[in-house]
């Protein structure tokens, strides 16, 4: 068994977790939810004791958050949970820091579904993809199936080791930063909000081979060519509805700092490109924006302008003048500032963690892997791409009530060719 | 299996109709294959609003604590005046402002701005008292108070409701025309007894002066389009 951490007993918030723990409130969820599809319908019991041989094993996830005079802080939770519960039609419900024990993480089980809710505070998809497959190989031990460590799996009876709770973006914060500037407003691409906590949420799952095959005929990868698609939906969607004054259509990519600079934290190492078109300047082919997003891409692969970009972001948690400010008054300060340089310049975000690779012991016992995205600040579609065993899971999860983003977007992979399953949360079943 | 006629995707065995386009599923299979469990979960969680109420606790608290150490103070220094009542009545109207909203969710928006406006009201009459001015109170504050509440509430109502930005503009011009007229009259009343209008009429004449082209760029079309196409942003 691991053991307790040892001296540490508290942590500072990445800059990624200040910001994400200055906006939570009742209209914006900082929480995502990694869904593994098993291959049988999921056991609570051998569950709940995996959850609780392998919490200890990640002390970045047995926290709770609290509020410090200047900064919010992170400390281990020593109250009991978390507890499973039986999974709910509404994913992702916004976190209250008071409540549920204070506890950061959710485990969910329904049918087949077994599910891990996080906030993103704690950690980024990447890091959360190490705790969420060490619980699966841990759950499958519990059931009797054979299971190596090792693979992307932790070992829980081993201690965790301190790398794994490092701040990357401290350690790689150079000396220049790149200029603070707000793009200009894009195409907002929301609809009708949906009353409290309702979030929609529709999965299509397709075979990564085929999906690959398109994306290699523009000469792109598969978050490239995902995201040109996205980009010519929402376009598409602002002819239709404003075909006179036409904005810029921009997307939010996260980027997963660890593939520049090595680092093993499980902690947030993430930082976001926009890319985008302008379709004020005339129609955009989908081949175009193929290349537009491609190149866009590739300019944005270059860790001296990552570094830049860090430094920048890191800037205002070692500013000395708002260090010293009382995060009463500066979390109205970040929700501004997010709002004018993180929601109005982008029509909507597409995440892909990336493919989850499972060792062949644990494959036969999964079908898929979904990954959702929680509420965002205005009534917007999230997308979130994710493969597992040569299935992919792109889920929009919003609280609107149109589903024309999610419609045109699984209609044009249709006509691409490929075919596609479409599953959803709503109560039409 | 069964596909959406519409959108060409595969659907969910238990759907009933297609999630992206809302085409019902017809498929005579299924009735033979009995129900299939949905894929995502229909349990919906209650969730409760936040409770404000500790905070509200606590803010009542210090505000009550403030208060009452000053009226104790008031007792062993300065017995010859009431000194306490100016910081026993801010607490006062502050407990209205902010600490009331916290224990009433939903207060609707008229009765707040009464309440708030009320606790000013008293809070001045208490100072009125202690400087012997009932006369201004009942004769210039109350009316004021009373002509600013008039305003606000029927700007709010007005504006609540969707209108242009033009409209909303003489709206504004509307109700400070109107405050500043109040505002004349109740000061004429008390200082000469009489009302003679003067500087609320310059006021008004410029608020009037705007306010008739708005109108007119607001309801002849052609001049709605002119406006817009050279004030667009």
């Amino acid at each position: 068994m691991a053991k307790e951490p040892q001296a540490k007993k508290w942590y500072r918030l990445d800059n990624a977790g200040i910001l994400y723990s200055a906006l939570q409130t009742e209209q914006y969820s900082a929480i995502y939810r990694f869904t593994a599809v098993m291959a049988r319908p999921v056991e609570p019991q051998a569950l709940r004791r995996a959850i609780q041989r392998t919490m200890p094993r990640f002390p970045g996830f047995s926290v709770c958050i609290r509020r410090g005079l200047f900064w919010y802080y992170l400390e281990p939770n020593r109250r009991s949970g978390p507890f499973l519960k039986e999974d709910v039609r509404c994913p992702c419900r916004p976190v209250r820091f008071q409540e549920d024990n204070g506890w950061l993480v959710r485990f969910y089980y329904y049918e087949n579904r077994l599910s891990l809710e996080v906030f993103h505070a704690l950690s980024d998809g990447a890091g959360t993809m190490v705790f969420f497959k060490t619980l699966l190989a841990v759950y499958l031990q519990e059931l009797g199936v054979e299971m190596p460590w090792g693979d992307g799996i932790l070992n829980v009876e081993e201690p965790p080791r301190p790398e794994e709770l490092e701040d990357a973006y401290l350690r790689y914060a150079g000396e220049r930063a790149l200029p603070l500037r707000f793009p200009p407003r894009a195409y907002p691409n929301t609809g009708t909000p949906e009353p409290f906590y309702t979030l929609h949420v529709v999965v299509g799952t397709m075979a990564v081979e085929q999906v690959k095959a398109r994306a290699r005929a523009y000469g792109a990868t598969v978050t490239e060519y995902l995201t040109a698609v996205l980009l010519q939906v929402i376009a598409q969607r602002q002819d239709r509805e404003n075909p006179l004054h036409k904005r810029p259509v921009s997307l939010v990519v996260p980027v997963n700092l660890r593939s520049f600079f090595p680092s093993e934290t499980l902690r947030n190492f993430i930082i976001t490109v926009s890319p985008g078109i302008d379709p004020s300047l005339g129609e955009y082919t989908f081949p175009e924006i193929v290349a537009q997003v491609r190149s866009y891409l590739k300019l944005w692969a270059d860790p001296h302008k990552l570094r830049a970009l860090i430094t920048r972001n890191v800037g205002f948690t070692t500013n000395r003048f708002l260090q010293r400010v009382p995060v009463v008054l500066k979390n109205p300060i970040l929700a501004l500032n997010y709002r004018l340089g993180g929601t109005r310049p982008y029509s909507g975000t597409i995440s892909n963690p990336g493919q989850v690779r499972l060792p062949p012991q644990m494959a036969p016992h999964i079908d898929h892997v979904e990954v959702i995205l929680g509420q965002a600040t205005v009534p917007r579609s999230h997308c979130c791409v994710v493969s597992c065993n040569g299935t992919m899971a792109v889920s929009f999860a919003g609280t609107l009530k149109e589903t024309d983003t999610p419609r045109d977007f699984f209609r044009f992979l249709v006509k691409e060719g490929i075919r596609v399953k479409v599953t959803a949360n709503d109560p039409g079943y | 299996m069964s596909y959406c006629v519409h959108c060409g995707v595969e659907l969910d065995d238990a759907a009933r109709r297609c999630p992206l386009c809302h085409t019902p599923v017809l498929d005579p299979n299924r009735l033979q294959n009995g129900e299939t469990p949905p894929s995502f979960p229909q349990r919906r969680e209650e969730v409760l609003p936040v409770s404000k109420k500790e905070a509200g606790l606590l803010l009542t608290a210090m505000l009550l604590s403030a208060a009452v150490c000053c009226v104790v103070l008031n007792l062993f220094l300065g017995r010859g005046r009431a000194w306490s009542l100016y910081f026993a009545g801010a607490a006062g109207m502050l407990w209205i402002w902010f600490a009331l909203p916290l224990f009433l969710r939903r207060m609707v928006p008229a009765l707040r701005l009464t309440a708030d406006l009320a606790a000013v009201g008293v809070y001045v009459y208490l100072i009125s008292l202690d400087l012997g001015g009932a006369a201004w109170f009942w004769g210039l504050v109350l009316p004021l108070l009373g002509a600013a509440e008039a305003a606000v509430l029927v700007l709010s109502l007005l504006l609540g409701r969707p209108h242009s930005l033009l409209t909303r503009f003489v709206m504004v011009l509307c109700a400070v025309a109107f405050f500043t007229m109040a505002a004349e009259w109740s000061i004429d009343r008390y200082v000469r007894g009489t009302w003679s209008p003067a500087w609320s009429l310059v006021v008004c004449a410029i608020c009037v002066s705007l306010c008739i082209p708005l109108v007119i760029v607001r309801w002849v079309p052609s001049l709605r389009e002119e406006a817009r196409r050279r004030f667009h942003i």
